[in-house]
């Protein structure tokens, strides 16, 4: 493969944990709670999706957007009844009530599905190859790339020219502050968490073919996705968008050349890369 | 000089041996010659045990909550492993102290650098290092023997006069029952010591151990060490009772068992270990293999439980339990 | 002329565009007793936490018996004689009072590393810390967990940790908040027995204490120095009345 074809390949893929690793970001930056299960979130969204699409012949679209509704919707009862009560819990008690979620969530996925990997059907248009004039490439795989950059863009609108975009940002920067200016944090929580967690179903959903869909999904990509959020700062969607990128080029490449031990530059590199600087690439440093 | 404080008097005397402290041993002792066809399960028991003891350390009184306390357990497995089988190096009791030297080194210098950060920061660099030393032992295959690991080992007897025994366990269970007593003695020493004081400090309240001139830091690595090395003593001991290591010593399934183990016993209690590990692994051995997504299932919601309403554990509620029956003694006429 | 104890030049200190800190040149004295006042936001706490090195200053110098500490942390300045009470409690919650007042007596004594001899071995932690309690009247809650006690009580164990620290220089932020006023002579009899060549520093509120308590008074508005002199020229001070005392006077 030429490197083109590496380099689309790795941001097809970063694409992916883009989609999926946002919300997270986003969430852990505004209420600082370690959510370990936020894979789980996106594992059921891409199994609803991908579920619907064969049993229920839903078109593709159509079943990203049931994936999101649904994942949402879980999420706000989830925030609500249960994450809302460790909000000032420690950090152990996060670990361990979001590991035991992940767990349960496992469990159940392989007890009612099945443990096998799901196959995704891509609808016709996505199938085979787009000619873009200067180059050819997998259709998939650039609808991909297309949709992380639309996404990236709607948020980064989002959060700099919209009044909840800037609570949001407020929030994450100082949530004292930003509560006593009146800005309702628990609820710009739930629709964050509930936002986010609806991104990373699509992103699962998505991303199927590439990152694959099965029952182990959440602890298979854990530190992948704690790896995006941490090293791209949290709270910042274009850092997550950077870092996405960079850990997907990074691991196609390095997978196609040291099968054996390529991903251990990248555990070596975030260690080296937070160790240097704990906030991340682009997160603000404690004061 | 007015006389010493009833409470005084109760810390001057904290440290002395009660007579429950023995009950652990004697259930051990009892073991040996009650299940003789289970000494296997015993020695693994005892080895982790021994493992979440030094997590303790860590987690229960200096709160480092770290994901990856399995690469020292995976150090000290390994060391054992390599010199015995590429130094010819298979006594037992120095490479024990081998492995102790080794996952210690390893915990002085990622204590070192790591303990700079906190929070989920410092989580995540655990995490790393464990995954990284997991993938340099997969990368080393010529001397990890890779994803297969090394079988087959073979160690010199005991002492010169008790060798392994690979069909019973009897000689392993007992080799492993003192060494996990002497490293107990170790960490209740230091529990109770000023030191072990001053970690407790540093979990409950690290702005006000700063301001009574804690040297924080060289504290914080120093228990890290420590706990890094008896976790490589225990993982020593894995490959001498198994004879036998491989990738799953440094995996976060280890890592986050042995967490889980310790969070159920109780964490900070100095027998939450014993306690939390026994439960658990007991349970395991009956209902994992027949029912392991069910099992999967159960221990996830036991977890949401215990984090949302018990996140000290079977002891924590004993606890408790014993202060609610001595309050309404008290509130008696 | 001996230096002054604790001494500041231009400290300045900004948090982000907001100055909380502005041009201070500060002095304590040995055997001072100097009250820190001025309304709410003025940046008094923030002083202290320069002073004792919670915070860095974006500019200026902090020093202790003339030498230069400014870039010393926390605990560095602690072993060079500088203690401080917190304006919210910052106490140990989960042990009781006598572990609380043992954990800060063992690291002024060098006992706080130690390892092999266990805690209640060390007869002289132990007397030290009871010997605090007795001063604070604290008795009967010694062998309580701090986090049950009512808040002025805590407040008390606060200011034992302090005192056990056995500081040249102490520096109590709104000691007597939420100590109840039947039991606030405990606290004035505390820091009237304390001897003679400490420099301590009051932050507080209640104009009553401080005008029995001090023999300086600084008075800080927005992050800067707005007068300072003895109670008198003080109380007197009528831009000061305008300010700050007047409302706290009449109120």
């Amino acid at each position: 493969m030429d490197l083109t074809g590496i380099l689309l390949g790795g941001a097809a893929a970063g694409m992916v944990l883009f989609v999926v690793s946002v919300g997270l970001s986003v969430t852990m930056g505004l209420m600082g709670f370690v959510n370990l299960a936020h894979g789980a979130f996106a594992m059921l969204g891409g199994y609803a999706i991908v579920l619907s699409m064969k049993h229920w012949g839903l078109p593709f679209p159509a079943a990203l957007a049931l994936g999101f509704a649904a994942v949402a919707a879980l999420a706000v009862v989830l925030e609500r009844t249960l994450y809302a009560r460790l909000y000032r819990a420690s950090e152990l008690d996060q670990v361990l009530f979001t590991i035991g979620l992940v767990f349960v969530t496992i469990a159940l996925v392989t007890l009612t599905v099945g443990p096998e990997t799901q196959t995704v059907l891509l609808p016709e248009w996505l199938r085979g190859q787009t000619d873009l004039g200067f180059l050819r490439y997998r259709s998939y795989s650039l609808a991909i790339i297309a949709f992380g950059v639309a996404l990236m863009l709607a948020l980064w609108l989002g959060f700099e020219r919209t009044q909840l975009g800037a609570r949001i940002r407020a929030a994450v920067d100082n949530r004292r502050m930003a509560a006593s200016l009146g800005v309702d944090v628990g609820r710009l929580f739930t629709a964050t968490f509930a936002v986010g967690s609806g991104l990373a179903a699509m992103g699962a959903g998505l991303g199927a073919e590439i990152l694959g869909l099965d029952p182990q999904y959440p602890l298979r990509y854990l530190a992948y996705f704690l790896i995006v959020v941490a090293v791209g700062g949290l709270g910042r969607v274009h850092g997550v968008f950077f870092a996405a990128i960079l850990i997907g080029v990074l691991d196609f490449v390095l997978k196609f050349h040291f099968p054996k031990g390529g991903t251990m530059f990248i555990y070596a590199l975030t260690l080296a890369l937070l160790l240097a600087r704990p906030q991340g690439l682009f997160g603000r440093k404690a004061a | 000089m007015s006389a010493m404080l009833p409470a005084a008097q109760a810390l001057a005397r904290r440290h002395r041996l009660q007579w429950w402290e023995a009950l652990p041993w004697v259930a051990a002792l009892l073991a040996f010659y009650l299940f003789p066809n289970h000494l296997a399960f015993g020695t693994q028991l005892l080895i982790t045990i021994l493992f979440a003891l030094s997590l303790d350390l860590v987690l229960g009184y200096a709160g480092i909550v770290t994901l990856g306390h399995a690469a020292f357990f995976g150090a000290g497995a390994y060391t054992v492993g390599m010199l015995a089988q590429h130094a010819g190096w298979n006594e037992p009791l120095t490479g024990l102290a081998a492995a102790a030297l080794v996952a210690g080194a390893i915990g002085l210098a990622s204590g070192f650098v790591l303990l700079r950060t906190h929070g989920l920061t410092l989580l995540m660099l655990t995490l790393c290092t464990m995954v990284l030393l997991e993938e340099s032992a997969n990368m080393g295959h010529r001397y990890t023997g890779g994803f297969d690991g090394m079988p087959g080992l073979l160690f010199k007897p005991l002492l010169g006069a008790f060798s392994f025994d690979p069909l019973y366990f009897r000689t392993q269970y007992l080799y492993v029952l003192v060494v996990l007593l002497l490293c107990f003695v170790l960490v209740r020493a230091l529990v109770y010591s000023p030191f072990g004081q001053s970690l407790t400090g540093i979990r409950e309240n690290l702005l006000r151990m700063h301001a009574v001139g804690a040297p924080v830091r060289v504290r914080l690595v120093v228990v890290y060490a420590a706990s890094a090395a008896i976790a490589g003593v225990a993982g020593g001991l894995f490959t001498h009772a198994t004879q036998y290591v491989n990738l799953a010593t440094l995996g976060l399934e280890r890592s986050a068992g042995v967490l889980i183990m310790l969070i159920l016993g109780g964490y900070g209690r100095l027998y939450g270990a014993f306690v939390g590990a026994s439960a658990y692994m007991v349970l395991e051995h009956f209902l994992a293999k027949a029912y392991p997504t069910a099992w999967q299932l159960g221990v996830g919601v036991l977890l949401v439980l215990v984090a949302l309403f018990a996140s000290n554990g079977i002891l924590g509620i004993a606890d408790s339990l014993r202060r609610r029956f001595a309050e309404r003694a008290a509130a008696r006429p | 002329m001996t230096p002054p104890l604790l001494e500041t030049r231009g400290l300045c200190k900004s948090f982000g565009a907001l100055e909380v800190a502005r041009e201070i040149n500060f002095r304590l004295e040995p055997g001072a007793r100097h009250a820190l006042i001025g309304p709410n936001g003025a940046g008094k706490t923030t002083l202290v936490n320069l002073l004792t090195g919670l915070h860095a200053p974006s500019r200026g110098a902090v020093l202790l018996g003339g030498e230069d500490v400014t870039s010393l942390p926390q605990a560095k300045r602690v072993k060079r004689g500088v203690a401080r009470t917190f304006q919210i409690n910052q106490l140990f919650r989960g042990l009781t009072v006598l572990e609380n007042l043992c954990i800060a007596v063992a690291e002024r004594l060098g006992a706080g590393g130690s390892m092999l001899r266990p805690a209640g071995r060390r007869a002289d932690v132990i007397a030290e810390a009871s010997r605090l309690i007795e001063t604070l009247r604290l008795e009967e809650d010694a062998g309580r967990r701090v986090g049950e006690l009512p808040y002025g009580r805590q407040r008390l164990v606060e200011i034992a940790i302090a005192l056990g620290l056995a500081p040249r220089v102490l520096l109590l932020d709104e000691p007597a908040a939420g100590i109840p006023s039947a039991e606030s002579h405990i606290l004035l009899d505390a820091i009237a027995a304390l001897p003679a060549h400490i420099a301590v520093l009051i932050i507080e509120h209640d104009m009553d204490l401080v005008f029995r308590f001090a023999q300086r008074i600084t008075v800080m508005v927005s992050g800067a120095i707005f007068a300072e002199g003895s109670p008198a020229e003080i109380a007197g001070n009528r831009e000061v009345r305008a300010v700050y005392l007047g409302s706290a006077l009449d109120a």
